[in-house]
């Protein structure tokens, strides 16, 4: 069961996660909005599997669906898939050095854009756009800092 | 992971087919109010600051502008309120319906989506001030879109620029009737399906023409920028400017127009 300062650290993140997601973009920025939910779940996962698996995905999921004005269900499939690749690989992924471990969020989010686009593609005729590769980029980007930061804010914690 | 996985498609395949998730929607809706509003905060700080630190001279001129506009507006409300009167009175001569002004509901917009390729506002209210689905907003300047989504604090407006956007519109110089589509771009829509002999020229004016029940009658949509006869095509091409303010409003209005209702959520579209 989880303990207050992990409830703290998981409030938070996600409290952050989801304003940052909405943050106001200038034009030109907003082609390169990085999936911050997605990267939250993926350092609480990594962080501590053992509390954080998959039914994270149930609330969070609706909480993007209702921001975003999706099908509700349709996050909560996407963060469910995201999670359970996470955990079957979160003992290598841990290790990784964060080179690899950026190309593991770039191949997660771009796989998650492509299942969304796929899944609006059967839900309703038309077919807009759905970027695939710019959030990929820069979530992978910014793994390395958000990681680094969360991980001195949780040893903050720790102790 | 299997189980979740499933209810996940079974809420997907509800929420396509039936509005009886609305309650979840809402309930969702509160949990992430709390970010909503933090990342407004920005943008009304700045707004803020742009305010308080107006110089006195501007503000001045700027109130002299105000009190002057201020004063042709009430002239002309005046005439309105006689013209009203006539317009009801002729009206019931023809026993026809009596037609009331439109109740309104001021709103602040609070976030633009980040998505560049959709055309979507949010604003600050929702289902608790009476806002429901289909209805039509607007700004200072013409119609700027319909809410898609209610949450009980805010609500997600598709603007009438966006692709998957048309609104029926006709030509308030000679009551010519057409389609105004979003083009994805917020300074033009495309009137499509426009014969060649159609009588539309650049600079008139399309006001909404209230076909199609969604929209209210009368409102200005557009103006017509740029009429092109292409030989061997079956159609004009004529594309138009929006009269709102699409890119810059920040205070908008709600409609709640005489009879309409609540709109079934499934005839809207919906983004991912």
């Amino acid at each position: 069961m989880m303990d207050f300062r992990t409830l703290l650290v998981f409030a938070t993140s996600v409290f952050l996660a989801f304003t940052l997601q909405r943050l106001p973009m200038p034009e030109i920025l907003s082609w390169l909005q990085p999936a911050w939910v997605t990267m939250a779940v993926t350092i609480l996962v990594l962080r501590a599997p053992q509390v954080f698996g998959l039914w994270l995905a149930l609330p969070l999921g609706l909480m993007l669906d209702a921001e975003q004005g999706s099908y509700l269900g349709l996050h909560v499939l996407l963060l469910t898939l995201h999670i359970y690749l996470l955990q079957v690989m979160y003992k290598r992924v841990a290790m990784f050095n964060f080179i690899q471990q950026t190309g593991v969020v770039f191949l997660l989010v771009a796989l998650q854009q492509l299942l969304a686009y796929w899944a609006l593609w059967l839900l309703t005729e038309d077919s807009r756009p759905v970027d695939i590769w710019r959030p990929a980029l820069t979530s992978a980007l910014m793994w390395p800092w958000v990681y680094a930061l969360v991980s001195l804010a949780m040893r903050k914690v720790r102790h | 992971m299997a189980a979740i996985a499933v209810l996940a498609m079974a809420l997907i395949w509800l929420d396509s087919h039936a509005p009886w998730l609305q309650p979840l929607r809402n309930a969702t809706g509160y949990l992430i109010l709390p970010a909503q509003k933090v990342a407004a905060i920005p943008a009304a700080m700045a707004d803020w600051f742009g305010e308080s630190a107006a110089a006195r001279q501007e503000l001045q001129a700027e109130n002299k502008k105000l009190t002057a506009r201020n004063l042709i507006l009430e002239t002309k409300a005046q005439r309105l309120a006689a013209l009203e009167a006539e317009n009801i009175e002729l009206r019931e001569l023809l026993s026809a319906s009596e037609q009331i002004d439109d109740r309104v509901l001021v709103s602040t917009l609070i976030a633009v989506d980040p998505d560049p390729y959709s055309k979507q506002i949010l604003i600050d209210k929702g289902s608790e001030d009476g806002v429901f689905l289909g209805q039509p907003v607007l700004d200072a300047y013409g119609l700027l879109g319909q809410v898609v989504d209610v949450l009980p604090r805010s609500s997600r407006v598709l603007m009438i620029a966006d692709s998957n956007h048309a609104i029926p519109v006709q030509v308030n110089r000679n009551g010519v009737r057409a389609i105004a589509a979003g083009t994805g771009s917020l300074a033009e829509l495309e009137l499509i399906y426009v014969p060649n002999t159609a009588d539309i020229q650049p600079g008139d004016l399309l006001v909404s023409s209230g076909l199609g029940g969604r929209y209210p009658k009368g409102y200005p949509v557009a103006r017509v920028d740029r009429v092109e006869n292409i030989p061997g095509k079956p159609f004009a091409s004529v594309t138009a400017r929006p009269s709102a303010h699409l890119d810059r409003s920040r205070h908008l209005l709600l409609v709640f127009q005489q009879g309409s209702g609540q709109v079934p959520p499934e005839t809207l579209w919906r983004k991912q």
